[in-house]
């Protein structure tokens, strides 16, 4: 016999109201991997960096967990404070591993691909180096619409600032990425 | 936009959507994160044991100087209310069984404190 899994409503009412530890640790198991891959994604790839926010992130969401009004999914709640805790920690060490240092570099597609990578393996190797170049906000909006699967609306929510700036975010983001990965393309 | 624009869009938000989809698909292993974040997390309030029960003899202690200092009022009070209730003047052995019952409350409370904390 089956139980019925237990919503993220259920696990949170539980740890807020009864304090339950068990509920949050359920809550920290079920979105971790979200949470910690999106971060992995705005850091860079540094995963050290990346975890430590990660922790950051669930326990500024224990300690505002009564704050959480379930009017977004807990999941796009996770996503603002794991930005906000990014944001507060780039403005901490003042410089973020950005994209300047590589600019003007096109990614050359024979560059990344080993003769045994598939092609679509060393598009995203070259995709994740391209996206090195994108300013934090525009990699932000990459990271929450393409990876993280949020609507516009969402990731707006999510990063703290209007739906046409996120679109403008996103525009601006291809262009760049287009600029550098023009060995990728059709009529290249 | 032109054709060779549209095409290269599409081409790279075609690019962009795969990644999502293998990021998303990528799980990232627990791997004791959640035991330490669980192990960060700040210390639950507790009260220390005796203060249930100091707080419960307190009030008994309040509610019988009260009692004693008050006597005529709480009689009066006392009686009018069973007497509404029962519809008739109390008597002798229902005051004793009244003094009873709220012993045995009193300390069925205290017991159940002490054994709580």
């Amino acid at each position: 016999m089956s139980s019925t899994p237990v919503s993220d409503a259920q696990l949170i009412a539980r740890a807020v109201v009864q304090d339950d530890r068990h509920a949050f640790g359920e809550l920290v198991r079920r979105h971790q991997s979200a949470v910690r891959s999106t971060l992995r994604r705005l850091t860079g790839g540094n995963i050290a960096q990346a975890d430590d926010l990660a922790q950051e992130t669930f326990l500024l969401a224990y300690r505002n967990l009564k704050s959480f009004r379930q009017e977004a999914k807990f999941s796009t709640w996770l996503y603002r404070i794991a930005y906000n805790v990014f944001l507060a920690d780039a403005r901490k060490i003042k410089e973020l591993p950005m994209p300047e240092d590589a600019e003007g570099e096109p990614v050359a597609v024979a560059d990344a691909a080993a003769p045994s990578m598939s092609r679509q393996a060393a598009l995203s190797v070259d995709l994740e180096r391209a996206m090195r170049v994108l300013s934090e906000p525009e990699r932000a909006a990459i990271v929450q619409c393409y990876h993280n699967d949020l609507s516009h609306e969402e990731a707006a929510q999510v990063l703290g600032c209007p739906v046409g700036t996120v679109k403008t975010h996103i525009l601006r983001a291809k262009q760049k990425l287009k600029a550098r990965l023009g060995a990728w393309s059709p009529q290249a | 936009m032109n054709t060779q624009d549209i095409d290269t869009a599409d081409w790279l938000d075609a690019a962009l959507k795969e990644a999502g989809r293998e990021h998303r698909a990528a799980y990232v292993a627990d791997d004791g994160f959640t035991a330490r974040v669980i192990g960060r997390l700040p210390a639950a309030p507790t009260l220390p044991a005796w203060r249930r029960p100091v707080i419960i003899l307190l009030w008994l202690l309040a509610g019988a100087g009260a009692f004693v200092a008050l006597p005529g009022a709480f009689d009066d009070a006392f009686r009018g209310a069973v007497a509404l209730l029962v519809g008739r003047p109390l008597g002798l052995a229902d005051i004793a069984l009244l003094l009873a019952l709220c012993g045995a409350a009193a300390w069925t409370s205290l017991v159940y404190a002490a054994k709580a904390n």
